[in-house]
């Protein structure tokens, strides 16, 4: 501007010069001193601004009129100046324009001007272009935080997908073993059902055992108090055979004594001589009578020895029978309390098999729940993971459009 | 019967023997040397006598020697139980107890039967009227010369 300052008065010259010949040619076709009026403008016309009217041309009358002429050309070349000024400026805000509207380029607009009327006109496009660049600085940071934060969604996206199909196979997993558990649950209580089975079987058996002890015992009872007869029996016996013996040792004498005198009646017939031998013949015959009584005594002697061996070899037989009782006796009151013990014991199982078959039964019952509940989880994972796979479906297309948005924010240069 | 008797006796002469055990062996003295039998109670033991008189018996009012045979003869010792027997032997003059374990009885043995005791024997042999064979060894019985005995048993108790 401050460059074309000092071509503003040659120009305003020339161009009110300019003016002035087309005013004065279709005036009149000039005298000749109106010549230099007429070349001056024409100059002007064709486009030298610098042109005035030579005072020394036009005399001393025309002197006022070429002054004038001359400050009206003064007048319109600095017009024309401005005129130009004001297209240059246009045109320089226009290509400004062009350039942000062409390739978006902010930057370029740097247009000033003194023109009073284009002044506000050019300082609006600034402000419009400032609040622009604004904008547009604004978009591009807010398009790189989108970019990033859509990149982030993605990835907590992805993520969510993976974790839901992770949680997807691990109830998958879970619902598996709960099956399994709901098995070994069922497995558990047909177990603990023949247990308690079992148990009662041998409940029974325990009880006919007690039963078998019981009578086992009244035996023993009976056979002690047998033996006891059985020794008084053989003691009876033995006082017996001794009151016999003492019967035996009378014949034993009687029979000895016979002997004797019969011996000696056999001698006494002997001496009586032939008279005396029938006599001694019958003593003999009662001496052999005697004799076979001496031996069935001994045979006797020898029967009631025998008897007294085997009495006390019974009664010692009792007496081991007696305590051989008395220890089963004992033995019988022993099984018969661990027999108990054992029924105690088998009640005791027998009642824990039951609560444990209750306990599975309620435990399937829960299961099932679980496995109901589980079948329902699933479902909903499913269509989480579904949602997540849509989410980063969406995610993805954001972040392309975050990108696309950072493209095309990329071709307005704000700086 | 007797007819029959008496014709027997004068075929086939007898003797009658009471035939008695003392330890092992067995001896006969002839019938009418014996008394009477009974049971050998207490003896009361004399002093200053040989060994074969045990001792003394009281016997219906008499006290009488009573001889041991075995050691007589030289044949061990004789035993008194409750069983054993005491007969009172008579020769002559001479009467006297002799202990015998049991008695077998009174037997009658054909004089033919009876066979001269062994030559050359023992100091028993002299008092021996013979030897009875039995139907085995054990029941041979040694037939004993009972005068000539109770002789020989005074002599010997008087020599002291």
């Amino acid at each position: 501007m401050s460059l074309d300052t000092p071509n503003e008065k040659p120009t305003s010259k020339a161009r009110s010069a300019r003016k002035a010949p087309a005013n004065k040619a279709s005036a009149a076709a000039p005298p000749a001193p109106l010549k230099a009026f007429t070349d001056t403008l024409l100059t002007v016309l064709a486009g030298n601004l610098q042109a005035r009217v030579p005072k020394e041309l036009v005399g001393a009358g025309g002197e006022e009129m070429a002054h004038l002429l001359n400050q009206v050309l003064d007048n319109f070349a600095s017009s024309e100046h401005r005129k130009h000024v004001a297209a240059q400026e246009i045109d320089q805000a226009l290509d400004a324009l062009i350039s942000l509207v062409r390739e978006g380029d902010l930057s370029r607009w740097n247009t000033t001007t003194e023109d009073p009327q284009l002044g506000p006109l050019l300082e609006g496009f600034g402000k419009v272009i400032e609040t622009l660049r604004t904008f547009v600085r604004e978009i591009n940071e807010a398009a790189l935080r989108l970019s990033s934060s859509a990149n982030q969604v993605l990835a907590a996206s992805t993520q969510h997908e993976t974790s839901s199909t992770e949680q997807a196979a691990a109830i998958h997993e879970t619902t598996a073993t709960m099956e399994e558990l709901k098995h070994a649950s069922a497995q558990i209580a047909e177990n603990a059902g023949s247990v308690a089975r079992v148990a009662e079987e041998t409940l029974g058996a325990a009880r006919a055992g007690r039963g078998a002890i019981g009578e086992f015992i009244q035996a023993m009872q009976q056979i002690r108090s047998d033996g006891v007869a059985v020794a008084d029996s053989i003691a009876k016996l033995s006082k017996r055979v001794e009151r016999i013996g003492t019967v035996v040792e009378v014949i034993d004498e009687i029979a000895d004594r016979s002997d004797l005198l019969a011996l000696n009646a056999a001698l006494e017939g002997s001496r009586a001589g032939e008279a005396g031998k029938g006599f001694s013949i019958v003593a003999a015959e009662m001496r052999r009578l005697a004799e076979n009584v001496l031996d069935s005594t001994k045979e006797i002697k020898n029967l009631i020895t025998e008897i007294r061996e085997a009495t006390a070899a019974a009664a010692g037989a009792a007496e081991a029978s007696k305590s051989a009782t008395e220890s089963g006796e004992k033995l019988g009151a022993v099984a018969a309390q661990a027999v108990e013990g054992i029924l105690a014991g088998v009640q005791e199982t027998s009642d824990a098999a039951r609560v444990i078959n209750l306990a599975t039964q309620q435990q399937r019952t829960a299961t099932e729940q679980v496995v109901a509940s589980m079948a329902e989880i699933e479902d909903v994972t499913r269509q989480t993971t579904q949602a997540s796979k849509q989410a980063t479906g969406a995610a993805a297309e954001l972040t392309q459009l975050a990108a696309r948005l950072a493209e095309l924010i990329k071709r307005f240069k704000a700086d | 019967m007797a007819p029959d008797r008496a014709v027997a006796a004068q075929a086939r002469p007898e003797q009658e023997f009471f035939c008695f055990r003392v330890g092992e062996l067995r001896f006969g003295v002839p019938s009418e040397n014996v008394l009477e039998v009974f049971r050998a109670g207490l003896l009361t033991p004399l002093p200053r006598t040989p060994s074969f008189i045990m001792g003394v018996t009281g016997h219906r009012g008499e006290v009488l020697p009573v001889v041991d045979l075995l050691r007589f003869l030289s044949k061990g010792e004789a035993r008194i139980g409750p069983r054993t027997r005491l007969f009172i032997g008579v020769t002559g003059s001479i009467v006297a107890g002799v202990v015998a374990d049991t008695v077998l009885g009174l037997r009658r043995i054909p004089v033919s039967e009876i066979l001269p005791p062994p030559l050359g024997g023992d100091a028993a042999a002299e008092h021996l009227l013979g030897v009875v064979h039995g139907t085995s060894t054990q029941d041979g019985i040694n037939l004993l010369n009972f005068h000539k005995l109770l002789q020989t048993a005074r002599q010997r108790a008087v020599a002291r």
